[in-house]
């Protein structure tokens, strides 16, 4: 290593760099707006914990509670939004915790730590999203199925198990693109820091 | 955040800036990239400033806010070009060329620790500055055992680029 340690009178004797700012330069770049990786992903994150709630905003309260009441489903649905409210509001405290104790003065690696487990909270939160929206969606197609008021409309000779299968099919793929959506932005901002934390723990390469 | 802090801060800074420079050259390969660098490691500094009880020197503060910006929390522009890009411009500059000036010898240390990974590149800077495996496991995070195992494969690393 003789040549590295060389290089460290070199390093030292380094002249000043040429990029040079004044006290009037830091005192105007303190009043400028973060653009770090933490502000986009808080701003990520509250979209994420909005938007799928927003859906309900633009639904028709009086043609969804008829069509509740008409397949029975209204008990059911009080009682998916009311276990839908805590954990919402049980997620949003711990991503907030969580978020509160990201600070640029710790240590690299409890700082990588820390941004990457704000996330994982909200990805926990998208899981749990998909998982009800998939029970919901069994739960409406099985209501409405074995209703007699579908049933009547059936043709003649119309196989249940071909239209449960399409139902599936379609619900599931509804699923994988919100999930794929997910990890398009997931994938984004986290790559770096993934690789980063990795490369800081026992097991990762430099 | 009173005036009278701001410009102590102002001052703080623009005595100990070279230290953030350095943070920046190794991070970014062009200036406007740099400058991004700078100033939103400024702007991470002054939110931390009120807390800085000065309980470690103001410099060793500073480090550890700039790596965690440079590593963590900076989103590397469009502007800044793929490192395998610098990598390939280094290896077609002859080794001789290394002894010309000091200059062109800092120029290429530079673009050697630019083709490190994120963590890499702050244990090449630590090292450059002398600071203690202690100093580098409590900046990193990671055990003292663990900052000389990693710092033994990035100085090799550092090694190999510069004598290829």
């Amino acid at each position: 290593m003789e040549n590295l340690e060389n290089l460290k009178d070199l390093w030292k004797n380094q002249e000043d760099s040429k990029i040079r700012y004044t006290q009037d330069d830091i005192s105007q770049m303190v009043q400028k707006k973060s653009s770090s990786i933490v502000k986009w992903i808080l701003i990520i994150s509250l979209l994420e914990f909005i938007l799928p709630n927003l859906l309900f905003v633009f639904t028709d309260f009086d043609a969804t509670k008829q069509f509740y009441e008409q397949y029975g489903l209204s008990n059911s649905m009080m009682i998916y939004s009311a276990i839908h409210l805590i954990v919402i509001v049980g997620f949003i405290y711990v991503f907030y915790k969580n978020y509160k104790n990201i600070s640029s003065e710790s240590t690299v690696k409890n700082l990588l730590g820390n941004i990457l487990k704000t996330r994982r909270t909200v990805k926990n939160y998208i899981y749990y999203n998909l998982t009800i929206m998939g029970i919901i969606g069994i739960n409406i197609f099985y209501s409405v199925y074995s209703s007699t008021e579908f049933q009547t409309t059936l043709a003649e000779g119309t196989s249940m198990l071909k239209i449960w299968v399409i139902s599936i099919i379609l619900l599931s793929l509804a699923l994988f693109i919100f999930w794929v959506f997910y990890r398009i932005i997931y994938g984004f901002f986290l790559k770096k820091l993934k690789k980063n934390y990795a490369a800081l723990s026992h097991q990762g390469e430099l | 955040m009173t005036k009278e802090l701001e410009q102590k801060f102002a001052k703080e800074l623009e005595q100990h800036q070279n230290i953030i420079h350095k943070v920046c050259r190794s991070y970014t390969n062009n200036e406007a990239a740099h400058k991004d660098l700078f100033q939103e490691i400024t702007i991470q500094l002054w939110k931390a400033y009120p807390k800085f009880r000065g309980e470690s020197k103001f410099s060793t503060w500073m480090y550890r806010v700039a790596f965690n910006t440079a590593i963590s929390l900076f989103r590397k522009s469009k502007r800044n070009v793929e490192t395998t890009q610098i990598y390939d411009n280094l290896k077609e500059l002859e080794y001789h060329d290394y002894d010309d000036s000091g200059d062109k010898q800092l120029k290429l240390l530079y673009e050697a620790i630019y083709s490190l990974n994120d963590i890499e590149k702050a244990l090449a800077l630590m090292y450059l500055e002398d600071k203690s495996y202690k100093e580098i496991s409590k900046t990193l995070g990671i055990s003292e055992v663990n900052a000389r195992v990693k710092m033994n494969r990035t100085k090799t690393k550092l090694k190999n680029i510069l004598n290829p």
